[in-house]
């Protein structure tokens, strides 16, 4: 009920407050400039407060602005000078500190604060809700909020609200759900209605429902060792807690008698009990396939897997099991009239046993060439002997190689690759320098 | 029941009147059955057969004298040669002990019943005697690890040796009752038959004696409840069985093996009442002494229901055993291993309900090993497992009845398919006709109808069930067809509708003779057996409601949907309660 009223009033806030701004930006344009505020800021109205602040005489505004203009070559140096060092968690922490205690105002947050988030990634602190706390904290407190209707009706320090708001957005773009620390700082900072707080709330709706909304989450961190790697993707492709992984080989280097260095490359199988008896009973005239690479994404990690599968056989090959009456001892498998399904549908469909063709096996390797491949079907042959019999036939596209490359000249491109698919996980997580016009214009919307 | 288009009990006129025994077998079971409830009553001591895991050689000697090891042997073999109805009377005496009584069932309702059944004269005179006096114990040995029902996956198998004189037995048994001493042991293995010019693996039936040698019983398996008994695994290696040994003919295993499953079942139901007759004594006693709040235990409702339940069931489960042992009594080869299958389930179920009800009127004491309850709950808990799983029995019960219905059904339900509107007018007049209570007439009550008249209002929701009952298979048999083996859901309600049916058949049957001839209590056996059709006619009406309703309605689909992903991931996965998100 109240979710749509309150849109509403935004609504009409906000076109009240951009015809306000856009008089008031009128009457300011030519004292102060603001060369370096981002644009898209303008929507905010300023509130009659910000308005009130502003009318300090000249002199003392001219100085303000060198020395904000000053301060904010500063926020971004502060950070350069010390990325120069190291590019930790404490040394991030340590510029804010440096910022929160050079100035009692905290003159210049507002910019020290972009500056700090688009840092954020650089210094590998972007998931980190600690830190975003202390960004907050970086606000001073108690100043933004409203005190009376009229204020709390406009936009009260817009500026201010605006990055916080930007900084819970960096937060859900990284799939950071806020704690109570950081309600506490928005409600010291700006209150209880506030943009700020409303965005947190609007986070804290929808960010637990979505929590879990993946059945097959990717850990943050992907294992690093390529087999434990391949291991992972396996199970998760097979998705069958009977189904085994072997190990076929392990990665190394390998001195010949000629004195050349040979390096062997992994090979990780998988194959489950069910389809060790579907390949049992494959038709040994017929061959079977090694295909691939085919790609498989996890978050921005592409690998490849190769499968090792057969045709569909034919309607004619179908043979069923004929019914052996004397099977069961306790009662009968079959009826004997004939009488069929009515309007049922057969609901019954098989992972493995598909209409394009069994998978008897996937695999992975770091290295897609036949020779590989094949010293994976001889070790398949140790656990289904009747690979011996049957023909198989190398089916396999470009290596792997050569579609790394082709990614890496995509990704220089677009910088994501993986697109929309590839948005498995629960949360997008887009660099906030590539935050395209999408990104800014949803956020407005969300305003 | 004919009527009903699905028969399932047999007809009218072979369970009314209620069976009965001539004066002389009455009193010849009478002499009998004083001295073995002595005995148990006097010289079993079932706490130290439990608490030891073994029954002792006096007591087993004591159960040889009387002859309990022959019960049902001819005479001419030295055995007491007692009917099926006799022998039911016998095992509600030796239910008393539950390992007692499983060690003799595996002797002779499963042990020795392939030689009274397809063993041929000499089979019988060289084995019969020694078994009848218990000189010979006898083992029955079918399941194998991977295999229970699934016959197809015996892996133990009999080659015949080169000099065609011996089979050599080669395979382990698991589970064998009396495995542990048994002297004669009935062993189905695979062997190879020409069929037709095809080699094949058929099961084939062998009698063989520990003394041929190659044969190993592995340790005593430490069980929950019927701790005395003897039960373990069993392996032949090489073991050389006498060609003249193979019961019935080679390959002729699986009917062997089914039939003797069959027919030794009936007697749990009388096994079981016997049992909840012994602990009704017990626990009146008991309630009638122990005081609270100035009242006895027994003035409390709740305390009485539970005695209700307990006479109802014990009520219920010996009608249905009784009538059953004596259709099975009666001249002629009838089929009574579906009723057998019935009286199985209900007793076993029952039985457990009333042990448990029993122990729960002692409370605190009940649970603990001063009283005999606990190893009654014990013992009691292998009945629903042994002699077919329930489940399995209900698909034999269900499917048994689907495919008479199956058979005579089948062109009408084609008609109705094909779209002919004649039939299926007569049919939904029929439903109508039913939906206002019209039932159709059995027979049961009225001028010439067998049940007494002070049972009409029981035997009217009988008939009403069984017409019902009769249009609810037409339309599942029109619903999935021969598919209906897949709906085990379905198939589960069959069995229990079938199983009631046939309970309120048996206590109809057998109050009303109880009635004609004025047996002493008649009138509460008329009060057991009303009570009893009513409650049963309220849970059939519901699970035929069910059934004509579609499996998201049933619930059935839900069930199903719960338990897979469960199954998929092999774990409950509901996040835990304390859990949270943000």
């Amino acid at each position: 009920m109240t979710c749509p009223r309150c849109l509403l009033q935004l609504q009409t806030l906000g076109l009240l407050g951009r015809s306000a701004a856009r008089c008031v930006g009128l009457l300011r344009t030519p004292s102060s400039g603001q060369p370096s505020e981002p644009q898209v800021l303008r929507h905010f109205h300023p509130s009659p407060g910000s308005a009130k602040s502003r009318s300090v005489p000249a002199e003392f505004d001219r100085e303000s602005h060198k020395k904000r203009n000053k301060s904010l070559i500063t926020h971004d140096d502060l950070f350069e000078q010390v990325a120069q060092e190291a590019k930790t968690k404490a040394m991030f922490n340590k510029v804010v500190d440096i910022f929160t205690k050079r100035d009692i105002r905290r003159r210049g947050h507002v910019e020290f604060i972009y500056a700090a988030l688009r840092k954020m990634p650089e210094f590998g602190v972007e998931r980190d809700l600690t830190v975003y706390n202390k960004l907050l904290d970086v606000f001073p407190k108690e100043v933004f909020v409203p005190r009376n209707f009229i204020q709390r009706m406009f936009n009260h320090y817009p500026r201010q609200q605006e990055c916080a708001v930007q900084l819970l957005e960096q937060m859900e773009n990284y799939g950071i759900m806020p704690n109570m620390t950081t309600k506490v700082l928005l409600v010291q900072i700006f209150g209880e209605k506030s943009h700020p707080m409303r965005k947190y709330q609007r986070i804290m709706y929808w960010f637990p429902k979505f929590k879990h909304i993946n059945p097959f989450p990717i850990p943050q961190k992907l294992p690093e060792d390529p087999v434990d790697l391949a291991r992972f993707c396996l199970n998760r492709i097979a998705n069958d807690l009977d189904a085994k992984v072997t190990v076929y080989q392990m990665a190394c280097t390998e001195v010949t008698e000629s004195g050349e260095e040979v390096t062997l490359p992994y090979i990780v199988g998988i194959q489950s009990p069910s389809q060790m008896e579907l390949l049992t009973k494959h038709n040994p005239s017929r061959p079977v396939f090694v295909e691939g690479p085919f790609p498989l994404w996890l978050r921005k990690k592409c690998v490849y897997y190769y499968i090792l599968r057969a045709d569909p056989p034919l309607p004619n090959e179908k043979v069923e099991e004929p019914y052996d009456p004397e099977r069961c001892l306790d009662y009968p498998l079959q009826l004997d009239f004939d009488l069929g399904r009515d309007l049922g549908d057969d609901e019954s469909f098989d992972v493995e046993d598909l209409d394009e063709g069994p998978v008897f096996a996937i695999c992975m390797t770091n290295q897609g060439d036949e020779a590989t491949l094949n010293q994976w079907i001889s070790g398949l042959q140790q656990s289904n002997p009747v690979l011996g019999q049957v023909p198989t036939l190398f089916r396999l596209d470009a290596g792997p190689q050569e579609l790394d490359m082709l990614a890496d000249i995509k990704s220089c491109h677009n910088h994501r690759p993986e697109s929309e698919l590839l948005k498995e996980d629960w949360l997008p997580e887009e660099e906030p320098e590539v935050m395209g016009d999408e990104e800014l214009r949803r956020s407005q919307r969300m305003k | 029941m004919c009527g009903c288009g699905y028969v399932h009990c047999s007809c009218l006129t072979e369970v009314f009147p209620y069976p009965e025994i001539g004066n002389e077998e009455l009193e010849e079971i009478n002499q009998l059955v004083a001295p073995v409830e002595k005995f148990f009553n006097e010289e079993v001591d079932s706490a130290k057969i439990d608490h030891e895991a073994k029954i002792p050689a006096e007591t087993l000697n004591g159960l040889k004298e009387l002859g309990l090891f022959g019960i049902m042997i001819p005479e001419e073999f030295g055995g007491l040669g007692l009917s099926n109805t006799m022998y039911a009377r016998l095992a509600e005496i030796i239910s008393l002990d539950g390992s007692i009584a499983v060690t003799l069932a595996a002797h002779q309702a499963i042990g020795l019943k392939g030689i009274l059944i397809a063993g041929s004269e000499a089979q019988k005179q060289k084995y019969l005697p020694k078994l009848a006096s218990g000189e010979h114990i006898a083992a029955f040995c079918l399941t194998e690890p991977g295999s229970g029902s699934d016959a197809a996956s015996i892996q133990t198998r009999a080659t015949l040796s080169e000099d065609r004189k011996h089979f050599l037995l080669n395979g382990t048994k698991i589970w064998i009752s009396n495995g542990g001493f048994a002297d004669i042991m009935t062993v189905f293995a695979r062997t190879e038959v020409t069929v037709d010019g095809v080699k094949k693996d058929k099961i084939s039936a062998f009698i063989v004696e520990r003394a041929f040698g190659g044969i190993t019983s592995g340790k005593p398996e430490d069980k929950l409840g019927i701790r005395g008994s003897n039960t373990c695994e069993v392996s032949f290696d090489n073991a050389p069985v006498p060609v003249e040994n193979v019961l019935g003919e080679i390959g002729g295993g699986f009917k062997i093996a089914m039939n003797i499953l069959n027919s030794g079942r009936f007697s749990m139901g009388s096994s079981s009442a016997g049992m909840i007759k012994k602990l009704i004594e017990l626990t009146s006693e008991y309630a009638a002494t122990r005081k609270q709040f100035n009242k006895s235990l027994s003035e409390f409702g709740m305390i009485q229901e539970k005695f209700a339940v307990m006479a109802l069931n014990a009520f219920v489960m010996e009608s249905m055993a009784y009538l059953t042992a004596g259709m099975m009594d009666r001249p002629g080869l009838a089929d009574s291993s579906v009723e057998a299958a019935m009286v199985k389930v209900f007793s076993s179920e029952g039985g457990w309900i009333c042990v448990s009800e029993a122990l729960q009127v002692l409370g605190g004491l009940g649970y603990t090993k001063n009283y005999p309850y606990e190893r009654y709950v014990r013992d009691c808990r292998i009945l629903p497992i042994f002699e077919g799983t329930n489940e399995i029995l209900r698909m034999y019960i269900a499917l048994t009845g689907m495919q008479y219905a199956g058979k005579v059904l089948t062109a009408q339900i084609k008609e109705m398919k094909k779209g002919n509107i004649g039939l299926a007018l007569g049919m939904m007049g029929k439903k109508l006709k039913s939906s206002f209570g019209v039932s159709v007439d059995l027979g049961l009550i009225g001028k010439d109808g067998v049940v007494h008249p002070s049972l009409a209002e029981s035997a009217k929701k009988l008939e009403q069930n069984v017409s019902l009952f009769g249009s609810t298979v037409e339309s599942l048999l029109y619903r999935f067809g021969k598919t209906i083996v897949d709906e085990q859901l379905i198939l589960k309600r069959v069995a229990d509708l079938v199983i009631n049916l046939y309970a309120m058949t048996a206590v109809l049957s057998r109050a009303s003779r109880s009635i004609s001839i004025g047996l002493r209590n008649h009138d509460y056996e008329v009060l057991l057996a009303n009570t009893f059709c009513a409650e049963a006619f309220f849970k059939n009406n519901y699970k035929m409601t069910q059934l004509q309703k579609h499996s998201p309605e049933n619930n059935d689909a839900n069930m199903k949907k719960i338990a897979k992903a469960l199954l998929e991931n092999r774990a409950y996965i509901c996040s835990h309660p304390l859990e949270r998100t943000y």
